[in-house]
């Protein structure tokens, strides 16, 4: 993933697009609902995406839209009083949906928000890299002790020998990242769930982080999931994106067409508030309001309350995502998204 | 610790190389050790008897059991011949006055002096290992663990500086040494004073006759009884017969040091089984509740419920009587159902108290995290859950144990629970109850004045636990709130 070429995706579109082969894990129609003592949160509802091997798919979201939710769901760790209603995660063949999870068990790893937090204060980072490598790899004692500098050299923590017996607070917050992301590999993942793996660092080290990501994911061919709030990182990281809006997914897109051409105005209106796309005498964008908690099916667009352009159409049904490019794989779940797009899909109101 | 040192080489357990100071403080543990070595072979043999001849076969036909308690009864015996430095034959305090010096004491001193050479001997040898165990953690602190620092420094350091945790402490070290070393420190034995007083005989020194003559311990006890202004034997003094009182005698002419001593040993045998099984009950039951939250949580807490509903005093008295006269009834002379039913009440309780702190350690990414590459269930309650609820173990076990100790004396004030003639504090604030307002007033002061001061330091202990604690349990309640969003 360079990001020398990142202006020029538009046109080129490196590596996007709809890819050959089978993907490694297919989530289709996916519905997470909590049912708490008063209402029934639909958090995720009914969210599709693909993500092939060695590629880099975001996911992105303001906060409470379903980013997270869909992680665990992914990764089996929706806990009680939430449950996974319906859908499909297919992984290797198997609906894991279906199957339960346990088979497949750290073939997708997860990286955590924020490290401090993922790394358990009591015991040393070395014992839980070890922790991780004896149930997947079958290692202990010495053999284990190797691998476990192996890993930490391999995400470069230097002096891995030493760090191994030290404690998590000893590690600076891009050091306990960098474990963490250790600890994700001991398992010898095939798809690696990054949820926000660079919010909780300074951005020097947040580059880092995503450099790292990018190396690894080119000597392991790993997939990528990558959730976040921050549309610069997408575009640094990402191959195709999924805007996630209120448990939706909005739009989907390569990440060069997204940034160049959005057609969902919460797209538009996400896009508009990045820093360094707006003159720097002009008051930055925002989007007025909240994301609404989901409590029942979408009976209207749920955008519509923070839509600028929502017409009276916008409240009475919920919109399909429409393709609105003939050659690229990009949808967008508004009326008006086919009127301006590539004149392939309609509005289908 | 310099820095320069390669950190395999500070490793010393790991690679087995000891160093001098590790050596000393080794052999100074063994040295210990040996030196009550016969004392704990007599008292885990003594136990194992015990148990197996209260099992319900033993004894009745001949059978396995029976042949086992017989080999334990021999252990014992083998083990009691072993010396110890802390036995009663080594500073013996029960011997008489000839006319001209005493005769059976420790060096020839007076009884009461080599009683209380063998108390501080007893606390000194207490003390030692005290001292022993903290040289031994500072070392490891210092010189053999790799991290310069870990987050239970911090707990220990607040803890050393918290002056009434520290009283606590105190206080439970003297009970607890009370109790292990119980038929050490009084004065004279229950066997001898009390269960079968008409089948020893001691010699003492008769003023009229000015001779030394025999008398059976119970026909002396008649005469030592204290039981009102004129006929009574109070702390610290001797009865006519020579024998030292450290708390002086009670109503039957008893020691009531040696039932006293005797009767904390029964106190914190129960309150330790029952705190300990309610305590495994209760952590169980909340780390599964934490662990798998909704339906299991919801069921834990409806039996809960449920359990604290029954009515404790009723269903103890119940039990108690109706288990009297079985073979578990028996254990322990009660104390065993007894600590059976405190803990089967009473984990509810301390389950509440730390069904919060599990939750919210269930809340934890490093809970998620070993989720998802499979670690069983089992063990990431064992491994990442438990060892943030043990503090608060600490803490509530030893309050409920101080609980279950007034529980254990207020029960055997009403005539429930231990079994007489088995000593019990409880039973001692009762037997000097109609002499409170005369010259014998010592025999229900002294245990009641004990039970206060061993309850309230037990929670002396618990309150210095917790706040020694509860900074780290502070940080854990700010940064849990984490995952509520959904996002």
């Amino acid at each position: 993933m360079s990001r020398a070429d990142a202006p020029d995706r538009a046109e080129v579109a490196p590596r996007s697009g709809p890819r050959d082969g089978e993907p490694l894990l297919s989530v289709r129609n996916l519905r997470t609902v909590f049912y708490t003592e008063r209402e029934t949160i639909h958090a995720v509802d009914g969210i599709s995406f693909d993500i092939h091997p060695g590629e880099t798919v975001g996911l992105v979201g303001e906060s409470g839209s379903g980013k997270s939710v869909t992680a665990r769901s992914i990764l089996g760790l929706v806990d009680e009083p939430g449950v996974i209603k319906e859908g499909q995660i297919r992984f290797k063949g198997d609906d894991l949906v279906e199957t339960g999870f346990e088979d497949h068990r750290g073939d997708i790893a997860i990286v955590f928000q924020d490290p401090s937090n993922a790394l358990n204060p009591v015991y040393t980072v070395g014992n839980q890299l070890k922790e991780a490598l004896s149930i997947h790899q079958g290692l202990t004692g010495e053999d284990a002790t190797e691998r476990a500098i192996e890993l930490l050299e391999a995400v470069g923590i230097p002096d891995a020998p030493r760090r191994l017996g030290e404690y998590p607070h000893q590690f600076s917050g891009g050091m306990a990242q960098r474990a963490v992301i250790a600890i994700a590999l001991a398992c010898d993942p095939d798809v690696l769930v990054c949820d926000e793996p660079t919010t909780a660092l300074d951005v020097t080290i947040q580059a880092q982080i995503l450099d790292l990501l990018a190396d690894l994911q080119a000597e392991e061919d790993l997939a990528i999931l990558f959730i976040t709030h921050d549309m610069g990182v997408i575009e640094e990281t990402a191959n195709r994106v999924n805007v996630i809006y209120a448990g939706e997914i909005v739009e989907r897109a390569p990440t060069g067409r997204l940034f160049a051409d959005p057609e969902h105005p919460y797209t538009e209106a996400l896009l508009e508030s990045i820093p360094g796309r707006t003159p720097p005498e002009k008051r930055l964008p925002t989007i007025e309001g909240e994301v609404p908690t989901p409590t029942g099916p979408a009976d209207a667009c749920r955008f519509a309350p923070r839509c600028p352009k929502a017409v009276e159409a916008c409240r009475t049904a919920a919109p399909d995502p429409v393709d609105v490019s003939a050659t690229a794989d990009h949808t967008a779940a508004c009326i008006f998204a086919g009127d301006r797009g590539d004149q392939s899909g309609g509005a289908n109101e | 610790m310099s820095d320069v040192t390669p950190f395999e080489d500070r490793r010393l357990f790991g690679t087995l190389g000891i160093d001098a100071t590790l050596s000393a403080w080794l052999l100074v543990g063994v040295v210990l050790f040996a030196l009550e070595a016969g004392a704990v072979a007599n008292f885990l043999t003594g136990l194992l008897a015990d148990f197996v001849g209260a099992l319900p076969t033993a004894g009745s036909d001949g059978s396995l059991l029976s042949g086992a308690t017989a080999a334990f009864d021999a252990a014992q015996a083998q083990s009691n011949a072993i010396p110890t430095l802390l036995s009663r034959d080594v500073v013996p305090n029960a011997g008489h006055w000839n006319g001209k010096r005493w005769v059976g004491t420790f060096l020839g001193l007076s009884p009461g002096v080599s009683w209380a050479i063998r108390t501080a001997l007893v606390y000194a040898y207490a003390f030692a290992w005290v001292v022993w165990a903290a040289f031994g953690y500072r070392y490891y602190r210092r010189e053999i663990r790799v991290a310069d620092w870990t987050p239970r420094d911090d707990v220990i350091d607040r803890f050393r500086t918290h002056k009434w945790g520290l009283f606590g402490a105190v206080v439970v070290f003297m009970f607890v040494v009370m109790a292990v070393f119980a038929p050490t420190l009084g004065p004279t034995t229950v066997e001898q004073n009390m269960r079968n007083s008409y089948s020893y005989e001691i010699d003492y020194w008769n003023e009229e006759t000015g001779s030394v003559e025999s008398i059976l311990v119970g026909e002396a006890n008649v005469d030592s009884r204290s039981t009102g202004d004129s006929s009574r034997v109070m702390p610290m003094t001797y009865d006519e017969y020579g024998r030292f009182h450290p708390f002086g005698t009670m109503p039957n002419g008893g020691d009531l040091f040696t039932f006293i001593v005797v009767g904390s040993r029964i106190s914190l045998v129960i309150g330790v089984l029952s705190v300990g099984l309610s305590a495994l009950l209760a952590v169980s039951l909340a780390l599964i509740a934490a662990y798998y939250k909704g339906r299991v949580d919801l069921g834990t807490v409806l039996l809960s419920d449920g359990v604290m509903a029954m009515p404790q005093l009723l269903l103890l008295i119940m039990l108690t009587t109706v288990l009297a006269d079985t073979w578990i009834g028996d254990v322990y002379s009660g104390g065993f159902v007894l600590a059976l039913i405190f803990a089967f009440t009473g984990w509810t309780y301390m389950w509440r108290s730390i069904r919060g702190p599990a939750l919210q350690i269930s809340e934890r990414a490093w809970i998620d995290a070993a989720r998802s590459f499979g670690q069983r269930p089992r063990t990431i309650m064992r491994k990442h859950m438990l060892p943030y609820v043990t503090g608060y173990v600490l803490i509530y076990g030893s309050m409920t144990l101080g609980g279950a100790i007034i529980a254990i004396a207020g029960l055997s004030y009403l005539g429930l629970g231990v079994a007489p003639p088995t000593p019990e504090w409880g039973r001692a604030i009762q037997l000097g109850q109609d002499y409170v307002t005369t010259g014998s007033w010592h025999i229900s002061l002294i245990p009641g004045l004990l039970i206060t001061l061993v309850v309230t330091g037990f929670n002396a202990l618990g309150d210095g636990v917790r706040d020694a604690i509860d900074p780290q349990s502070d940080s854990a309640t700010g940064a849990a709130a984490g995952r509520g969003g959904g996002a």
